[in-house]
């Protein structure tokens, strides 16, 4: 589709700015103020970078660091391929649709607050079934096995998203492309490599976007199910957010989370970036996309 | 004959991931509707007795905390929802059908506001909401809960606009149609299934949202995640506390059956990304 240039479109876009403005810039520009002010009995002192600094400098933080990016990277690497694997298994039509849409969305509407308590229930139970047939498992004290816990909450809490994103650009797929692939002779795996994959390219891009921001800020499961034990073994960036909140020390936690939002937006800049470069090298993609359109 | 055995067998093979994934799904969700049928009373000093009952469900509806908290819920994801798909709908009929300066970067602008922890805004959000004596009420959560609704639901909306060809709008302009009227009249009918699903998504995302929804309910208007967390005490009945969140996940359920056609209509950023 061509779009036309005109710049009065921007009209358009202020209601939206407005409402954003109102809940979410105005209050990042005071974390941002606050960060660089102490308080000292209701008296606001200007200290500068001195709490950016206090925290970049401990090693604390950057093993904190460390661990996030390792648990963001573990969620992409399994919830990706598995969400997409599942939406292409899933049946495209009939009854068993709904069945399927329905019995996977329900992770999704499980409140928050919740998920861990749930999950704690249900890893008691698993932890005895195990040791029947002679496995330990002991997510509480094994940092390793409460790592397992975590990771399979997170993918039992949020896979769903990434194939019902999935799942929703596949059907737009005509069949006549698959039917051209099958004269052609085209084998599965180039189906998928050059039919299938560059449509999917964009909802792609939005799934590893919203589980990478929202991994690599979890906060309330992990917290609610150990509480970032054994020994800090779980200790994640929002969980060390959470603690400084909590405690009331609000001119840190203003200073962290800015760290934490200007970390994010550098890394889905990136991601961004990196499937865009994709996108103009993929002769194919673009072609099948052009023809769709 | 043999070609339909045949064909069988591939059926099973292929929707092999979808089933281990649903029972693996199903799994902690079994425990969770079964204890919701047991009275257990933790903490008590006779060994916990376990019976089936009904009585979790008929005691929420006993009690008037959880049933105003359904309530508070409802509302503020009907007015987020309210809030929400205007604003969204203009803005993605905008990157939809014109390039402007600076279009992208406002789009994955938009996107970075998403990006914002709710741990990091609950402190600035908490004084402005409380300045404008709008802590305790719906409104307060609905409005908290734009910040991440309105980015998503942009982009899900402008990907459902960029299915709809151009010379809808053009004809409707011809045809001396006003903005407005073209709006109202042509492009909602049109959108209803964008709308469905952007409203699905609001809603899920608003619906089990916990940190803004218990700094910005401090005394009255707690919605159901927060009913839940007040059920937790020294003697705490999960029973009741299972119940609530099993029945805390049925209009979600009912809401994707309903859009769940529309779910399969195009989501593409190929438009504006």
């Amino acid at each position: 589709m061509v779009k036309s240039t005109n710049n009065r479109a921007w009209f358009f876009e202020i209601p939206a700015l407005l409402l954003l403005g109102f809940v979410a810039v105005i209050p990042l520009i005071m974390v941002v103020n606050r960060s660089l002010h102490d308080v000292f009995f209701q008296k606001s002192i200007w200290v500068g970078f001195e709490f950016y600094e206090n925290i970049l400098s401990t090693s604390r933080f950057w093993q904190t660091f460390g661990r996030s990016l390792l648990y963001s990277a573990i969620i992409l690497i399994i919830e990706i391929p598995l969400g997409i694997a599942i939406a292409l298994s899933m049946p495209k039509k009939g009854a068993l649709v709904a069945v399927c849409l329905v019995s996977m969305s329900l992770p999704l509407l499980v409140p928050w607050n919740m998920i861990a308590i749930i999950w704690s229930v249900f890893l008691d139970i698993l932890e005895k079934l195990l040791s029947t047939i002679g496995l330990d498992f002991d997510w509480k004290l094994n940092a390793f096995h409460t790592w397992v816990a975590i990771v399979l909450m997170d993918v039992w809490h949020w896979t769903s998203l990434v194939v019902f994103l999935c799942y929703s650009s596949l059907t737009t797929i005509p069949a006549a492309f698959y039917h051209t692939a099958a004269i052609d002779g085209a084998s599965r795996w180039n189906v998928f490599r050059y039919i299938e994959l560059p449509k999917m390219r964009g909802v792609l891009l939005m799934a590893i976007l919203l589980r990478f921001m929202d991994s690599f800020m979890v906060y309330i499961e992990p917290y609610m199910l150990n509480a970032g034990g054994p020994r800090r073994s779980t200790m994640f960036l929002g969980i060390e957010l959470g603690e400084d909140v909590l405690s009331f020390n609000y001119s840190p936690a203003a200073a962290r989370s800015i760290i934490y939002f200007i970390i994010i937006v550098i890394v889905s800049w990136i991601f961004k970036t990196a499937l865009d470069i994709h996108k103009s090298d993929n002769k194919y993609g673009k072609k099948t996309t052009d023809a769709n359109e | 004959m043999k070609s339909k055995s045949s064909y069988l067998k591939h059926l099973h093979f292929r929707w092999l991931p979808t089933t281990f994934y649903i029972t693996f799904l199903f799994l902690p969700l079994i425990s969770l509707v079964y204890l919701s049928f047991l009275t257990i009373l933790t903490g008590a000093p006779t060994p916990p007795v376990r019976q089936f009952t009904w009585s979790n469900y008929i005691h929420i509806f006993q009690n008037p905390a959880l049933t105003a908290s359904i309530i508070n819920s409802v509302t503020y994801v009907i007015i987020n929802i309210l809030i929400t798909i205007p604003v969204a709908l203009i803005a993605a009929y905008a990157f939809s059908r014109y390039s402007f300066v600076g279009d992208k970067h406002l789009f994955f602008g938009f996107l970075t506001l998403r990006m914002t922890p709710p741990v990091v805004m609950v402190y600035p959000v908490y004084l402005i909401f409380s300045a404008l004596d709008l802590v305790n009420t719906p409104l307060a959560i609905a409005l908290a809960h734009c910040l991440f609704n309105v980015p998503i639901s942009i982009w899900v909306l402008e990907s459902f606009i960029s299915a709809i060809p151009k010379e809808l709008d053009e004809t409707a302009f011809i045809d001396g149609y006003s903005f407005f009227r073209f709006f109202t009249r042509k492009l909602i009918p049109l959108m209803a299934p964008g709308i469905a699903v952007a409203s699905f998504f609001c809603f899920m995302f608003s619906w089990v949202e916990v940190v803004f929804a218990r700094i910005l309910t401090v005394t009255a208007g707690k919605p159901i995640t927060m009913a839940i967390s007040a059920l937790f005490s020294y003697r705490t009945d999960i029973g009741l506390v299972m119940a609530m969140t099993v029945l805390s996940i049925v209009p979600g359920a009912l809401m994707i059956y309903f859009v769940r056609n529309h779910m399969a209509k195009g989501f593409t950023i190929n438009q504006v990304n």
